[in-house]
């Protein structure tokens, strides 16, 4: 979903439904928060940006350098992997959605 | 003589319903850790005990000789989270082959402080039975009067004839469903828990044994090192309550799977028509969050056994037609079978029909894809009203429960749709066959819509078993595997599959729920080995769960399973058309999926048959030699 007026300067990031436990919210609803598009911005710097700032995101989403189990990336809601990877560059119009990984399966 | 473990009863219950004997058959130490339990014992009972004579084929479902084996594990009945397992093993009518599904509850337990460690059922009754157990005393009771009441009424009943209730009476049972041989009939018991997959109901009908009733047993069930059980158990439960996915399961159990797999387009839709949960009449997202789902009912506890997650819930519908009336809170996969699969997105109606499916005993999963193909045949004009008997529209709720209880009487069309979704379809032929989501083995997938989860498809269609036989990844990192691979990347998906591949097995073989052992494979094996005494390591418990995989894939082609068989059905296989997986053709790389799993879990792409190099380095020598005679 490109979302028109984003302005070149952020990257609106969708944090969906659990993962708001890891950025202060229920388990609920979405937060949007809008990170710095700064030259050269790529899938990887803005995610490390904004897990910076939040220690239970950051152990979630991150195993070492790479991404963990615990959450999915998805860049204009396609999973990371089908159009970008983690170190594609992002442009104005992208959005970043984290979306808990499933664990069901009954 | 090897002394008997810590964490075991130290029998087996052989039941033969022909002869109406029960025994008690003391199960040899020296095996118990080779076999562990559940699938791990089921899967070998079936391989020795199903042969026709001469060894070449296998008994099929309805035969008397097959065997319905009621099992538990090491860690059943100790204070560990979810250890009330059961795991049905059995040679179901869906594949015509080996199964293995579990459920929860008190079973486990109850049966292991009774003495016994699994219960071997062979053979048909003349007359309908229940079979009792209270320690010693184990009797085949007259069930005539239970004929026909659905799995919640005949645990009522069974209640009110002991005088009992609660953990205090464990009971597994089947509807109407069971009781008319229906192919995905289902064992349900202890009010919502299901052994759901591959008509396991439905051969309990067959030997026309209506229920198991276990008293909560007075035996000893000793444990090999108890404080190292309970450091083991402290364990685990701190890692499901802080564990960055696993919490969510220890919060809200697999209520946020609705959400999730709607925005990642895994969330089966219209029978896989769409992805859009905007296509849903009165779809709003923000109601389907875990937190509103629970909101939106009253609920009562319903823990299993030692269980301290928050997962389990009876609800109690708040307003509506149906006010007041209790319903166990259904899984993911019932709001998906009963919902959204279907075309509904009424949250009471969608709860209440979940459960309606329980009381008939009906696969939930099945249930969803064989409503939405009927109602996509009827707008279609597949299936026209006249064949039906009435007008099934898309969210008909009402409507879809007239269908189950065609479904579960076999009334009228509902004799055909019991068959199943494949068997139906291919009854129907034409375009109406195109429409229906099943495997070629007879089966039906998990409530997910596996086109944009392919790991899930290759695991179904490739499984032995009749379902996921190496289910989601836990702690990927933990077995080697890497934390995530690109889910459209065909090679990639089978790689991680066949990588993963034992860990459930091993997990269904303890007598531990699914989702209280989402945690590391170390902690498992910690709580085994204080349970047992043994040393047991994340390597033995891997090279155990292949170990039983091969057995299970050994029976499945003594039963005819073929690679040929290997394959989605056609709209089951299928390019999504919208939604976030919108264009991924899996079936483009289908076969390059299956040269690369073949690959790498060591089996014969062209027979199906495992390796004898990939038999003898599990310890299978003689199984190589059974499946490959000289050449082994």
């Amino acid at each position: 979903m490109h979302r028109a007026g984003t302005t070149a300067a952020t990257i609106p990031v969708e944090v969906a439904s659990w993962v708001t436990k890891f950025v202060g919210g229920d388990g609920s609803g979405r937060r949007v928060m809008d990170e710095p598009l700064t030259p050269g911005a790529t899938v990887r710097s803005v995610l490390e940006s904004l897990s910076a700032r939040f220690p239970e995101l950051q152990r979630a989403l991150w195993h070492g350098k790479e991404l963990g189990e615990h959450i999915e990336v998805l860049v204009n809601d396609a999973v990371l992997g089908v159009e970008h990877t983690l170190d594609s560059p992002l442009r104005p119009g992208d959005q970043i959605t984290l979306l808990a990984q499933f664990m069901g399966g009954e | 003589m090897t002394a008997r473990p810590g964490g075991f009863a130290g029998n087996l219950l052989r039941v033969d319903l022909t002869r109406r004997t029960c025994r008690a058959e003391p199960w040899a130490p020296e095996t118990m850790r080779e076999l562990l339990g559940g699938v791990g014992l089921g899967a070998m009972i079936l391989y020795r005990e199903t042969a026709t004579k001469g060894g070449k084929g296998n008994v099929a479902w309805d035969h008397p000789d097959n065997r319905l084996v009621l099992g538990t594990g090491p860690l059943a009945g100790l204070p560990v989270w979810g250890t009330g397992g059961l795991t049905v093993c059995t040679i179901g009518p869906g594949t015509n082959g080996p199964t293995s599904t579990q459920a929860n509850g008190f079973f486990g337990t109850n049966l292991k402080y009774c003495g016994y460690d699994a219960i071997i059922i062979h053979g048909q009754a003349k007359d309908w039975v229940y079979l009792y157990i209270n320690d010693d005393v184990v009797e085949l009771r007259d069930a005539r009067a239970l004929m026909g009441l659905d799995t919640w009424d005949t645990q009522g009943a069974l209640y009110q004839e002991t005088g009992l209730a609660g953990h205090q009476l464990s009971v597994y049972s089947i509807g109407p469903a069971g009781e008319n041989l229906v192919r995905f009939a289902a064992i349900q018991g202890d009010y919502g828990h299901v052994a759901s997959k591959n008509g396991c109901g439905a051969v309990m009908g067959k030997k026309r044994l209506k229920a198991v009733a276990i008293v909560k047993g007075t035996k000893a069930l000793h444990a090999a090192d108890p404080r190292g059980v309970v450091q083991a158990a402290d364990e685990m439960a701190h890692d499901l309550r802080t564990d960055p996915s696993a919490r969510s399961l220890y919060e809200y159990g697999t209520l946020p799977g609705v959400v999730n797999l709607s925005k990642m387009g895994a969330l089966p839709i219209k029978n896989y028509t769409t992805n859009l949960t905007s296509n849903v009449a009165g779809a709003d997202l923000s109601a389907w969050e875990a937190p509103k789902l629970r909101e939106n009912f009253d609920h009562r506890g319903h823990q299993c056994n030692a269980c301290g997650m928050h997962h389990c819930h009876m609800s109690v519908i708040k307003q509506g037609d149906r006010k007041g009336a209790i319903v166990d809170e259904p899984e993911y996969e019932g709001w998906s079978g009963c919902g959204w699969a279907i075309g509904s997105a009424d949250r009471d109606g969608v709860a209440w029909l979940n459960t309606e499916c329980d009381r008939a005993c009906v696969d939930v999963n099945e249930w969803g894809w064989l409503c939405g193909w009927v109602m996509e045949c009827q707008e279609k004009g597949y299936i026209t009203r006249e064949q039906l008997g009435f007008e099934l529209k898309w969210g008909d709720v009402k409507g879809a429960h007239r269908l189950l209880q065609m479904v579960s009487r076999r009334e009228g069309l509902g004799n055909v749709l019991a068959e199943g979704v494949k068997r139906a379809a291919e009854k129907l032929g034409g375009p109406a066959k195109e429409c229906a989501i099943y495997i070629e083995k007879g089966a039906t997938p998990r409530g997910h819509d596996h086109r944009a989860r392919w790991e899930e498809m290759l695991d179904t269609c490739t499984s032995s078993t009749a379902t996921m036989e190496t289910g989601n990844p836990v702690h990927p990192t933990e077995i080697g595997q890497p934390a995530r691979v690109n889910p459209f990347d065909g090679e990639q998906v089978a790689k991680y599959v066949a990588g993963l591949r034992g860990r459930r097995s091993f997990e269904d073989s303890l007598g531990i729920c699914i989702f209280t052992s989402r945690t590391r494979l170390e902690y498992l094996c910690r709580a085994l080995s204080a349970a047992t005494g043994w040393a047991f390591t994340v390597d033995e418990a891997l090279r155990f769960g292949r170990r039983t995989a091969a057995i299970n894939r050994a029976t499945a082609l003594r039963c005819g399973h073929t690679g040929a068989m290997e394959y989605p059905s056609t709209r089951y296989g299928s390019t999504p058309v919208d939604g976030p997986a919108k264009g991924q053709a899996i079936r483009a790389q289908w076969e390059r999926m299956l040269d690369t799993w073949y690959a790498e879990v060591g089996f014969d792409r062209k027979t199906g048959r495992p390796w004898p190099k990939t038999l003898k380095g599990l310890g299978l020598d003689w199984l190589a030699k059974d499946l490959w005679g000289k050449k082994a």
